[in-house]
């Protein structure tokens, strides 16, 4: 019988402390990760530039499993064009290319990780949106590569319209703005379907090459990467049509409220189309001898320094190291089969979307 | 030699000082490990929130009426303009089927696992032995993928379009529909209101359980056998029989169909590839747990029970039914809440197969743009509720079972 009533207090205690509790673990994990960050990456409202040179590292958010964009090499090192992106960072403010320490981040966790500090920057093929920018206490900067959202199917289906696939199974990331497009899209035309949500592209692509889905949705260059990749690897003839269903903006992504180092960042990025649109590469770019003021500024020659808070050498560091926006473009895109010529990612001399301002 | 003894004694019988005192003592450190534990809370929540601020970043609940504006896999019915609370409940309600028949089928594979380890057929022990060892070993989610991928994606499954149909012999209504996808068995359908239906079906239930409580008493008073499985079972029945042409048949089967276009199956339950894999792989994981449980518990009784049942020339039947397993049982039930309690959180790892249960549809919800801390409180409280409400039933279970201690 005693024993009965002290279960029966012991519930009662847990019960009470469960409420409690309930509404205080969700702060505790933040907590720790704001906490964390302050020594490390340093996400606390201004000083991020400081407490990245203090650290001697950029701490990078980058995906670890997209070819063209970032994947992790058999030896451990990762690659790709958003990759390239987080080395310009690191050439720009630290002067050393090689100084990233990247964090490969599911699509889910990437906002939670930036708001906590955890990473300086998330360069992860990451769409920029009104929500994002508005709730995810997120701030967008420059777009490195405009891409929109297209769907593949199998060659041999002959599939050419969305309306084609009315109530299959199509494969989908979650945690996307993809999700949200194909509802969306597919919820304005009246088409039914079923979504088969993954966390993974490599449990996704599976469930796609088996047939369990008729359609793969997601960004196009993200489907050419795969369509390259399963024809390669002696797979089915796959198709992408031609409709894109959104604009899909990716670039480099920092916490809001700092703007000091989110200059910093915007700057360097922006430094490739700069040198790119001037005609320098990382071969000619430390041999410049002509007498153009604009490039002379650029090259911070006579210590030039706009007072963005990086050296004046920052543009030349970033061009050398990594190179300019062709350069790093061309090393990993074209081999995913997707090209510059024709694109929104080419120079707007060229008829592209690639325009910085003026650097004077 | 007794003057000296007594003269200790007599002052400690007067009151120490309040700060000696063991009665205090006790009440004031306890109060002052309630203030640390709510200081720190405090702290906690206070920091969370004024970093919340600083970001930015919306600390209210109002998202969870915005639309959720995603579809839900499997869930055609689902409108992405609903709430996002709406789709929680679905989660929520997914969760629980993964849970539910996990906990069955854990629960009956447990208990014939457990019993044929201590059997004395040589095959049966090794191969009961063998399944433990199995699933034992492996972390859950490897087992989930397993299921997920090796059964369905890459199993021997025909494609949706190429879906196996198994018809009713000399009909053409199907009584299973197979692909790698969504297997389709026969339902039921409503035609026609279900009140009466219901009414007299939990009318029927009722006196049932009252023809049970009368049989028990019989048997108690006679000790002629109460059958009264039996007797419940029949009442049900008849009560169903009853319902079903009393209220002018409501109820009529519902066939699955695979459409016109091969991408949908029409009528019928229909169980998709998510689900089939949480539960079968998650109940054959647990199974392997209890039927250790159950083993050690029925190791547990002590020999002389087994030997008096012989003694009285039980059958093995009867010896494990009446005697063994009711002694078993007592010793077994508080551990296996524990497993429950870990089949029902182990759900959450559906989200390696796309099963839509409340963790996935959460990150998915978080991923497009909905607070992460909100949602995954209301995460946790409903990981909380199941949890709670399974240690309750089963902890009532238990004190029913408990031998009243002397």
């Amino acid at each position: 019988m005693k024993r009965t009533k002290l279960f029966a207090a012991l519930t009662a205690l847990m019960l009470i402390l469960a409420a409690c509790t309930a509404a205080e673990d969700g702060g505790a994990a933040t907590t720790e990760a704001a906490a964390g960050g302050g020594d490390g990456g340093g996400a606390a409202a201004g000083g991020t530039l400081d407490a990245v040179r203090a650290a001697d590292v950029v701490v990078c958010g980058v995906n670890d499993g997209l070819p063209g964009f970032g994947v992790v090499g058999a030896d451990g090192t990762y690659s790709g064009f958003d990759v390239d992106f987080c080395r310009v960072v690191a050439a720009g403010v630290l002067g050393d290319a090689d100084k990233v320490e990247y964090k490969p981040l599911t699509a889910d966790v990437r906002f939670t990780s930036l708001q906590s500090g955890d990473i300086d920057v998330l360069i992860r093929n990451t769409t920029w949106t009104a929500t994002r920018d508005g709730q995810e206490g997120a701030s967008f900067l420059f777009t490195v590569f405009y891409d929109g959202q297209g769907m593949m199917v199998p060659a041999s289906t002959g599939f050419t319209t969305l309306e084609d696939l009315a109530d299959a199974n199509i494969c989908v990331l979650s945690g996307t703005t993809t999700e949200l497009n194909l509802t969306a899209v597919f919820g304005a035309r009246g088409i039914p379907f079923n979504p088969v949500v993954f966390e993974d592209n490599a449990q996704l692509r599976p469930a796609y090459e088996e047939g369990q889905c008729e359609g793969w949705t997601s960004d196009s260059s993200q489907l050419a990467s795969f369509k390259a990749a399963i024809e390669g690897e002696g797979g089915d003839e796959q198709f992408i049509m031609a409709e894109i269903i959104s604009k899909e903006p990716l670039g480099p992504v920092v916490s809001d409220g700092d703007t000091e180092w989110a200059q910093a960042v915007e700057w360097s990025v922006m430094a490739t189309v700069q040198a790119w649109e001037f005609g320098l590469d990382s071969g000619n770019i430390g041999s410049y001898s002509g007498d153009n003021p604009n490039i002379l500024n650029f090259l911070g020659t006579d210590n030039f320094d706009p007072g963005l808070g990086l050296s004046s050498d920052f543009a030349i560091q970033v061009v050398t190291q990594v190179g300019n926006y062709k350069e790093i473009f061309d090393r990993h895109i074209p081999a995913i089969g997707l090209s510059l010529e024709g694109s929104p990612n080419n120079i707007w001399t060229d008829g592209g979307l690639m325009y910085v301002p003026p650097y004077r | 030699m007794t003057t000296e003894t007594q003269e200790p004694q007599r002052r400690n019988l007067a009151r120490p000082p309040f700060y000696r005192d063991v009665r205090v003592i006790r009440v004031v450190s306890q109060l002052l490990a309630v203030l640390v534990v709510f200081a720190i809370a405090f702290w906690l929540v206070n920091n969370l929130i004024s970093n919340m601020n600083r970001l930015g970043i919306s600390t209210s609940f109002d998202f969870l009426f915005g639309p959720t504006n995603t579809a839900i896999p499997y869930h055609g019915t689902f409108d992405p303009r609903s709430p996002v609370w709406q789709m929680a409940l679905v989660g929520i309600k997914n969760t629980f089927l993964a849970g539910f028949f996990g906990v069955i089928l854990a629960s009956v594979m447990g208990l014939l696992v457990g019993i044929s380890r201590l059997s004395d057929n040589w095959l049966v022990a090794r191969l009961a032995t063998f399944y433990v060892e199995l699933f034992r070993n492996i972390p859950p989610l490897v087992i989930i993928i397993f299921f997920g991928f090796a059964v369905f994606t890459f199993g021997p499954f025909p494609i949706f379009s190429e879906s196996w149909e198994l018809k009713v012999p000399g009909s053409v209504n199907n009584f299973l529909i197979i692909n790698n996808d969504r297997w389709g068995i026969p339902g039921f359908t409503a035609t026609g209101a279900l009140v009466g239906f219901w009414a007299i079906l939990i009318f029927g239930v009722i006196v049932a359980a009252y023809v049970w409580l009368r049989r028990t008493k019989h048997f108690e008073r006679t000790g002629q056998p109460h059958h009264r499985v039996l007797w419940f079972t029949g009442v049900v029945l008849a009560s169903l029989v009853l319902a079903y042409f009393l209220t002018g048949q409501p109820v009529d089967m519902s066939w699955p169909v695979i459409s016109e276009n091969r991408r949908r199956v029409d009528g019928g339950f229909i169980a998709n590839w998510g689900w089939m894999s949480v539960t079968f792989a998650l109940g054959l994981y647990t199974a392997s747990h209890l039927g250790e449980i159950i083993r050690g518990s029925i190791l547990a009784v002590h020999q002389g029970q087994s030997e008096a049942g012989n003694a009285l020339a039980l059958s093995a039947f009867q010896r494990y039914r009446f005697v063994i397993l009711p002694q078993a049982m007592r010793i077994a039930l508080p551990p296996t809440i524990n497993q429950y309690l870990n089949l029902v959180k182990n759900t959450s790892l559906g989200t390696a197969v796309g099963y839509a249960e409340i963790t996935a549809l959460t990150k998915t919800s978080v991923g497009n743009g909905r607070p992460a801390f909100q949602s995954f409180i209301i995460v946790m409280a409903v990981y909380l509720t199941f949890s709670l409400s399974i240690s309750l039933v089963l902890n009532i279970v238990n004190r029913r079972l408990e031998l009243e201690s002397r």
